[in-house]
């Protein structure tokens, strides 16, 4: 299959005037609601779902690539604009970004801000239009028990390598894959888990569940912490940026772009990581070190096109694999079973022209962002006006008709309601909502794998580790497991504290330097004598 | 206080670990009444699965209950909106569940125009706005504007309810 | 003596503050300020930033005259906090900035004046922005 030829049919299918309309639209309703507080791509993806029910999947894609980088664009603005970064991956944007809206120089930061995402997708974008055929021919030469070997690589890592507690990421995936068990197993047609419920039999519907934990659940749980106190919006004009500016900006671009995409394909690499380390790298390589902490440009423009590589590069395995690394991709990959569309290798083969649209319209919805978005900054900025009750509430009610328009029943609002507590709950007792919503997604599809795998074993267990490649992603498995236990004997035997790596030291400061930056913006609030 | 009530103090917890514990359960006694004739073509059957899934569920329910009583602690998660200083307001919640329990009741009877309003207007007075006359005409706008934007705009009639000569 | 005057970063709370300095300046009155936000919006531009607030303390103080400067922030809207102040500081005068508003915006949102001016129990002074 030729890249090129397939990537340019994409591009005629994407600007077709009905299909160009609806990546505008999606880019502009994804910064809308990304600018909001409080609303991640993730959510911003799940809540606009069922805007895209009525069209074809081709110009739903097209729509959601709009979303997807829109909403991650306002993100940025926000974080830049208020410090308030919704997404740990613009945790880093926000340090250096507010601190220059602060200095007056906020229409500086989000130009940076929005021509390095622009360079950073586009680059990103371009490398996935490279790599995702070449996974794709890797993988189809696997078998069942390869990709059951990657699945559970998948879930294991992203459950265990992120969050804060292993425990509680076991957990929650536990109750992912119960979940995901609900309804008609496929292979022998027995009812699992339905309560004799017939409705339940077709499973949960996974756009259900998608717009329960982020939406509903999130809703519930800012309801019960709201903040009451205003922040100070920095007033922005126009964005632009100097010559110098310019200067400062294009280095920090690319090294940020590489850092960026090949942690967004990896399984639990994610765009946080990357993102501290574009900071990093920028803080020592800078010829300007004594501005970082009090505005550098160097540490916006690298960050952010960190996070823009990393949801390139979040792409890759999610179309070539149908395997998500982040809420976003899979909230999108819900989208494609939603559609009936099957993810996974052969989604270029069965689907070529909807994925081919899809990167092309990834391209597009970048330059549109920037065109579009650069001059509408200040009109985004009055969208923090909107008061907390109305969001909130907007919240639930577009939860619930998304929800609802699925299947027309006002039995999946139920699900809704119950699964919202649940998310409710995991968000106050601290466990992450990415392991459960992959569990609900991947696990039925593991199951398959397994039961395909022992079947061609004739039920050998030792049929698992029929292929090579399995083996070794077993070996990876094993290492990323055991990895903390492996650390805890290492430290033991080394009494000299030896730097407990440097990225975690380093990560520390970032840290602080937000938090500090938070408690500055936030002690303007105390009432004076 | 006798000493397990002390113990069990601040360790709200142990209610997750409660749950993780009869959800393995569940698991486990569905899976468990599954009748199933060994078959050849699967030899792992339907069963398999949920009893790994049952038996994680478990052992993350003991785990974190051992957890919790060493003084262990999930991290509450922050956010934009999210202060994290005052406990949580259950005087908003609970009225934002009604108002959403109230919509699922309506909304085949009284359509959606009506149960959405009743939802938007009950939400927005949870979180406590007070202009109830300008909520109310926004609330029944959007559900009307929802309304006839998903019939001509997606295709999907949303129910219509006792309006429904009107609309 | 005592005036409150309630103050917004706009032309009219600009108004409403020159016009209360003068008053007070007449007979020595202290001077309470008052510029609120119901902390429901993530901004509110009608809450005075940090940097503003330093600006008119300096003001005042080269005015030389005694002031008070509140910036409540507990889910009251403006007309309640600017009453609530009068009658806490025994207010003998209230000033006000007052708005252009058509018809039906003020049907759909309401009047921060008008509710000051029917509910207050002393004179009320209202100023339009010049």
């Amino acid at each position: 299959m030729d890249v090129w030829s397939s990537l340019m049919d994409g591009f005629a299918t994407a600007l077709t005037p009905m299909n160009f309309l609806y990546a505008m639209i999606g880019v502009i309703l994804g910064t809308a609601v990304g600018v909001l507080p409080g609303l991640g791509p993730a959510m911003t993806v799940a809540l606009l779902l069922p805007v895209t029910y009525a069209l074809e999947p081709t110009s739903a894609f097209i729509m959601f690539a709009g979303i997807y980088y829109g909403g991650m664009y306002g993100g940025s603005t926000t974080s830049i604009l208020l410090n308030t970064p919704g997404e740990s991956s613009s945790v880093v944007t926000a340090i250096e970004g507010n601190k220059m809206a602060k200095a007056g120089r906020a229409a500086q930061a989000l130009a940076t801000a929005a021509i390095g995402s622009f360079v950073a997708g586009t680059i990103g974008t371009a490398l996935l239009a490279v790599c995702a055929p070449i996974v794709v021919k890797f993988a189809v030469s696997l078998g069942a028990p390869s990709y059951f070997a990657i699945m559970m690589l998948a879930l294991l890592a992203v459950t265990a390598v992120l969050g804060s507690s292993r425990l509680r990421g076991f957990a929650s995936l536990g109750l992912g894959l119960a979940i995901g068990l609900v309804g008609m197993d496929s292979v022998t047609g027995q009812r699992r888990l339905t309560f004799g419920q017939p409705l339940l039999a077709d499973g949960l519907d996974i756009v259900v569940v998608a717009v329960a934990i982020f939406a509903v659940g999130e809703a519930l749980w800012v309801a019960a912490h709201l903040r009451r106190t205003p922040l100070h919006a920095i007033p922005v004009g126009q964005p632009w940026m100097g010559r110098s500016d310019w200067k400062r900006s294009w280095k920090p671009w690319l090294r940020g772009t590489a850092f960026g995409f090949p942690f967004g394909a990896l399984p639990a690499g994610g765009a946080e990581i990357p993102t501290f380390l574009s900071y990093v790298t920028e803080k020592r390589l800078s010829k300007h070190p004594e501005e970082f902490g009090k505005g550098a440009i160097e540490g916006v423009a690298g960050p952010e096109a960190a996070n823009n590589a990393a949801a390139a590069g979040t792409l890759t395995p999610m179309l070539a694999l149908g395997l998500p690394t982040n809420a976003t991709a899979a909230v999108m990959l819900a989208a494609f079973t939603s559609y009936g569309i099957q993810p996974g290798p052969q989604l270029f083969e069965s689907q070529g022209p909807l994925v081919w649209a899809l990167i092309a319209s990834l391209f597009i919805g970048n330059l549109l962002l920037l065109i579009i978005n650069l001059p509408l900054a200040p009109l985004w900025a009055k969208l923090l006006q909107l008061p907390r009750p109305y969001l909130y509430a907007g919240i639930l009610f577009f939860a619930t008709l998304g929800a609802y328009s699925v299947n027309l029943q006002a039995f999946d609002l139920v699900i809704l309601l119950i699964l919202g507590a649940l998310g409710f709950m995991m968000r106050r007792f601290g466990l992450p909502v990415l392991p459960l919503i992959l569990g609900v997604i991947l696990g039925p599809r593991i199951e398959g794998q397994l039961r395909k795998t022992l079947q061609l074993s004739a039920g050998d267990p030792a049929g698992l580790l029929g292929e090579p490649i399995a083996v070794g992603i077993y070996v990876i498995i094993a290492v990323i497991l055991l990895w903390p236990f492996a650390f805890k004997l290492i430290r033991r035997n080394t009494p000299v504290a030896a730097p407990a790596g440097g990225a975690a030291a380093l990560a520390r400061e970032a840290d602080d330097a937000v938090h500090s930056n938070h408690d500055a913006v936030y002690s303007d609030h105390k009432e004076q004598p | 206080m006798t000493p397990l009530a002390t113990g069990l103090k601040g360790r709200s917890e142990l209610g997750v670990a409660l749950l993780l514990g009869a959800a393995g359960v569940v698991v486990f006694l569905d899976a468990n009444g599954l009748v199933t004739p060994y078959s050849k073509s699967d030899p792992v059957g339907p069963k398999t699965v949920p009893f790994i899934v049952a038996g994680m569920l478990v052992a993350c329910a003991v785990l974190l209950a051992i957890n919790v009583l060493r003084r262990g602690k999930g991290e509450a998660e922050g956010g934009e909106d999210v202060d994290l200083t005052h406990p949580a307001d259950w005087k908003t919640v609970l009225p934002l569940a009604g108002a959403f329990i109230l919509n699922i009741l309506l909304i085949d009877w009284a359509g959606w125009v009506i149960s959405g309003t009743v939802l938007f207007w009950g939400s927005v007075l949870a979180l406590g706005s007070r202009r109830y006359i300008r909520d109310g005409l926004i609330s029944a706008a959007l559900s009307l504007l929802t309304f006839y934007g998903f019939y001509l705009g997606l295709g999907i009639a949303l129910p219509a309810g006792l309006p429904e000569g009107i609309l | 003596m005592t005036v409150v005057v309630g103050y917004v970063p706009t032309p009219e709370g600009e108004a409403a503050l020159t016009q209360a300095i003068t008053e007070a300046r007449k007979n020595n009155s202290t001077l309470v300020l008052i510029n609120s936000s119901k902390g429901e919006a993530a901004v509110d531009t009608r809450f005075a930033p940090e940097g503003g607030v330093q600006d008119i303390e300096r003001r005042l103080a080269g005015e030389g005259m005694q002031y008070v400067i509140k910036r409540p922030v507990r889910g009251h809207d403006a007309a309640s906090e600017v009453l609530d102040a009068a009658e806490e500081h025994k207010a003998d005068l209230i000033v006000i900035g007052l708005r252009r508003r058509t018809p039906v915006g003020k049907l759909i949102m309401g009047s921060t004046s008008q509710r000051i001016l029917l509910e207050a129990d002393c004179p009320v002074l209202a100023v339009k922005a010049g």
